[in-house]
């Protein structure tokens, strides 16, 4: 059942603070989903109908930067797109590049659905890059862990417990985040080829000293079905990022390591190049995007075997050093199922994304064997099941408080 | 109140009585782990051989209500592996296996007991290494690294253990054995694999782990200058950082450290300089010309006493075994000292060290330092002698110095961990609600208790107590490790 079946729609609360944020969860009764800017609002499991929806576009802007230590704490509001351009006049910038920042997602969103794009592979997820959280419980309790510096053992990491979580164990409301130097200039060397030779070409890249910041493969299709199959054509695209001075001759080596056929993408079509690649990471109306992860070596092969994976009506991308996946595909209940045993069948793990309203298919693949813990840690941070019920059924059995009225 | 019979024999059924040791003789052996100061004799210590016997000897502890504590190599700083009375301790050693290592997915899959440098000898001939490099890595474990999050001087660039742990097979404490993480960081729900690492043994033993590993950096650039004041060193670290240049690793070392390691091991440091940095770039040949370049004009322009480039990995192994046995050789300018693990935000590294030195004038006592300039990570040394009666003092200014980082706005730990030396001191660093979170987590791991209780978490009973003197580890006193 979803809130639109509902006949009453959910109450919305705007706090904008610590404080409101706690009282909104306090002053409320029943379900209740956190929204960040609505970017990931379908991803994982179709919620329950809640009483209440926790806006957090209100919880906005920097609390503190403090640029000689790279550093910033923020509201979890905060387009992380908005953040960056705040902290690029001091040459900083939060290391992440997940395809949906450019449509104004949220820090807290972009934690909450432990969000990373290709950059990954050197910098991580934001689980990498938080290194302190205040985060609001169910019963108003206000809990902080981290701190402010980059290097801290002190107590456990609760951070990490709110990344992944899809707003289903607490609000998280203020962030504090290691910034790194943006690249004095990034370059970009592509490579047209199917995605079989994907593997064999970014190995030469890994195996080289080049010290990519990407490495990734995109399908030319972007699955409006006009194209060669999803897994015919595509390209290869490896970013690195450097010094003004040393990059053309890092570049010059990595395009000889990968033969004739590489280019060095031109410097004003290299952001395009990269918008393309999100594109395809985002998928479109018909789609069904799954986002999926496996061993580097497993996941071309694992990717073309998914069903309408070959097909003109696909888009992929592949992390080849990362091992992390999205495939937009035609949306087919079942079809999502097969594909999520596929996935768990070569070891790895998947989580469904956008998908057309009302699509049916599981958000989930089977469920981990820490079940049992992520389950004693819900019940023991929200025994009532209030933050975020449904998404993650049908792992947290707990009963859902649904609707009051 | 001691084990039952019953108990000790349920215990000997379940994983063979040949790895059961109850001589409480040998079991002193395991009395404490390098915070030397705190000792308890458990009363068996379980040394399984494999990691269904660890699942076993959880599942008897679980049964009979008894408590237990993982222990690795026992080299830990925070006394995080110190046994419980009427506990036992389940010692990894023998789980020493590097099961995989895989150089097309860069990875390796370990048993708890590989020691840390264990593997990077497995990767290195796939010209792969693991990058996180406690000083302690011939001997520390895997195992331990993970319950620590432990870090390395080249952590600054290259991240701490949470960052390259993938994922771990862990026991419960129930006994039930389960996988936190997986092949790829992408996990779906949340990072159980992140809370588990650096909780310090308190949620369950790790019986396999799988680590990222990295391919060897094409180059490395090695410097050590020396500077008139701790400030001006200071003022080079942040014109690095501010230079957008990420180096590998920033050490700093002042007077009576530099003064210490030279007298040790002749590694080439001008001794009565007030400061001296060590900075390492890696990286692709192209970049690393440019940025070492940027940094040798930045150390001029602080008005730089000596630039010392080393010329090759023996000169460079010197500037590193100078700046490594630092630590253990302020032995020989004191008869004993406590060592502090306290971070501030880089900025304030002058001014905590202005504060340090003026408490240390105030308390009659002398303080060495010896840190990670990069992190902020200090390694403050409070020299004392005991002999002197000045351990309370010493031990009273070592823990005003951690608590001092906190109000700069920084931590108590950045590597060593919070243990049982630092527990009481959390309530500086959090607040009751945020405690009482933390323990509603290691609730839902253990919600009986048994797991390493007493660590990490502030108890009453536990912060009444005082500990010892600090002594050098044995291996320390051996040569075998150093301190950093
Ligand atoms: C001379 C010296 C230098 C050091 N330098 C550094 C440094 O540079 N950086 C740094 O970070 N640390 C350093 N340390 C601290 C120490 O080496 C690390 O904390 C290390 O990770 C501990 O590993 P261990 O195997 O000795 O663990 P132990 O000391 O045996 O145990 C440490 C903790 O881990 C738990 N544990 C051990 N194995 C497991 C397991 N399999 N499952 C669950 N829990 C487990 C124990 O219960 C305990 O809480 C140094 C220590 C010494 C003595």
């Amino acid at each position: 059942m979803t809130a639109a079946d509902d006949t009453t729609a959910p109450t919305t609360l705007r706090p904008t603070d610590l404080r409101s944020v706690r009282e909104a969860v306090l002053d409320s009764a029943g379900g209740l989903a956190i929204a960040g800017a609505g970017t990931a609002a379908a991803w994982g499991g179709d919620l329950d109908a809640v009483d209440s929806v926790l806006d957090m576009t209100g919880v906005t802007g920097v609390i503190a930067h403090n640029p000689g230590d790279m550093t910033v704490s923020v509201h979890a509001g905060t387009p992380l797109r908005r953040l960056n351009s705040e902290l690029a006049p001091h040459g900083q910038q939060v290391s992440l590049d997940a395809a949906r920042i450019a449509r104004g997602a949220t820090v807290g969103g972009l934690v909450a659905t432990a969000d990373a794009g290709p950059a990954a592979l050197v910098h991580g997820s934001l689980r990498d890059l938080v290194i302190g959280t205040t985060v609001v419980l169910a019963d108003g309790t206000v809990a902080r862990s981290g701190g402010h510096v980059i290097k801290n053992v002190a107590g456990y990491d609760l951070a990490k417990l709110v990344h992944g979580s899809y707003g289903t164990l607490g609000v998280l409301v203020e962030v504090v985040l290691r910034l790194h130097p943006v690249p004095k200039r990034t370059t970009t060397v592509a490579l047209d080829c199917p995605l079989a030779e994907a593997s064999g070409h970014a190995r030469r890249v890994l195996d080289g000293p080049y010290e990519p910041v990407a490495l990734e493969w995109r399908s030319d299709s972007d699955g409006s079905g006009d194209g060669p199959a999803a897994t015919e054509a595509g390209r290869l695209l490896v970013r690195v990022e450097g010094t003004e001075d040393a990059l053309s001759g890092r570049a010059r080596r990595l395009r000889a390591a990968l033969g004739p056929a590489a280019t060095e993408i031109a410097a004003d079509a290299e952001a395009e190049e990269w918008a393309a690649h999100a594109e395809r990471v985002r998928g479109g109306p018909g789609h069904a995007v799954l986002r999926l992860g496996a061993l580097p070596s497993a996941l071309p092969g694992l990717l073309a075997a998914l069903p309408g994976a070959a097909t003109p009506d696909a888009a992929l991308t592949i992390g080849l050093g990362t091992g992390v996946a999205t495939a937009a595909l035609p949306a087919d209940a079942e079809a999502i199922e097969a594909a999520h045993r596929a996935v768990h069948a070569a070891g790895g793990t998947s989580a469904l994304r956008d998908r057309p309203t009302g699509f049916g298919g599981p958000a989930w693949g089977p469920a981990p064997s820490a079940v049992g813990v992520l389950k004693a840690v819900k019940t023991a941070l929200d025994p009532a099941g209030r933050f975020g019920p449904g998404r993650f059924a049908p792992w947290f059995e707990l009963t859902s408080p649904g609707r009051t009225t | 109140m001691a084990l039952e019979a019953g108990v000790r024999s349920a215990f000997a059924r379940a994983i063979g009585a040949e790895n059961v040791i109850d001589d409480p003789v040998r079991c002193r052996s395991y009395e404490c782990d390098g915070l030397t100061g705190y000792r308890v004799v458990p009363e068996l210590v379980l040394l399984p051989r494999d990691a269904e016997a660890v699942a076993a000897a959880v599942r008897m502890c679980a049964q009979h209500k008894v408590p237990f504590v993982a222990r690795g190599a026992g080299t830990g700083l925070s006394g995080g592996a110190l046994p419980v009375a009427d506990g036992v301790v389940i010692s990894l050693s023998r789980l020493k296996r590097v099961l995989e290592v895989d150089p097309v997915n860069r990875r390796a899959v370990l048993e708890p007991g590989v020691t840390n440098l264990e593997i990077t000898a497995a990767a290195a001939p796939h010209g792969l290494y693991y990058a996180p490099d406690p000083s302690s890595q011939q001997v520390c474990t895997i195992g331990g690294n993970v319950a620590e999050n432990s870090g390395g001087a080249h952590c600054l660039k290259y991240g701490f253990t949470t960052n390259h742990v993938l994922s771990m097979e862990v026991v419960l404490p129930d006994g039930s054995v389960v996988t936190l993480g997986g092949d790829t960081a992408e996990q779906a729900g949340p990072d159980l694999r992140g809370v588990f690492l650096g909780s310090e043994g308190t949620l369950g033993i790790t019986t396999k782990i799988t680590v990222r590993l990295l391919r060897t950096p094409e180059t490395v650039r090695t410097l050590l200058a020396d500077f008139p004041s701790v400030s001006a060193a200071g003022d080079v670290v942040s014109d690095i950082v501010a230079a957008g240049i990420v180096p590998a690793a920033v050490e700093m070392m002042d007077t009576l450290a530099i003064e210490a390691a030279e007298e040790a091991v002749h590694a080439g440091y001008t001794v009565g300089v007030p400061a001296a940095l060590v900075v390492e770039l890696d990286g692709p040949v192209e970049e690393c010309d440019v940025q070492f370049e940027q940094v040798k004009a930045i150390c001029d322009k602080h008005g730089c006493t000596r630039l010392h480039i080393a010329g090759g990995p023996q000169e460079r192994a010197a500037i590193w075994r100078g700046r490594k046995a630092a630590f253990a050789a302020v032995g020989r300018i004191s008869p004993d000292y406590f060592v502090q693990d306290g971070v501030v935000p880089r900025t304030r590294l002058a001014e905590v060290l202005d504060r340090i030195a003026r408490m240390g004038r105030d308390a009659g006592l002398r303080v060495a330092n010896v840190f990670h300039a990069g992190d902020g990570n200090l390694h403050p040394l409070v020299l004392y002698s005991a002999a002197a009666g000045e351990t309370e003092r010493a031990e009273k200014l070592s823990g005003e110095i951690a608590e001092l980082c906190v109000e700069l706005g920084g931590s108590l730990s950045g590597e060593h961990g919070i243990g049982t030396d630092k527990a009481c001191s959390m309530p500086k660093m959090f607040g009751e609600d945020d405690l009482a979170v933390m323990h509603r987590v290691r609730g839902a791991f253990d919600p009986d208790g048994l797991c390493n209780p007493g660590k990490v978490l502030p108890t009453p009973r536990l912060c009444g107590e005082r500990p010892g003197r600090y002594r050098p580890h044995p291996l320390e006193e051996s040569g075998v490790i150093e301190r950093l």
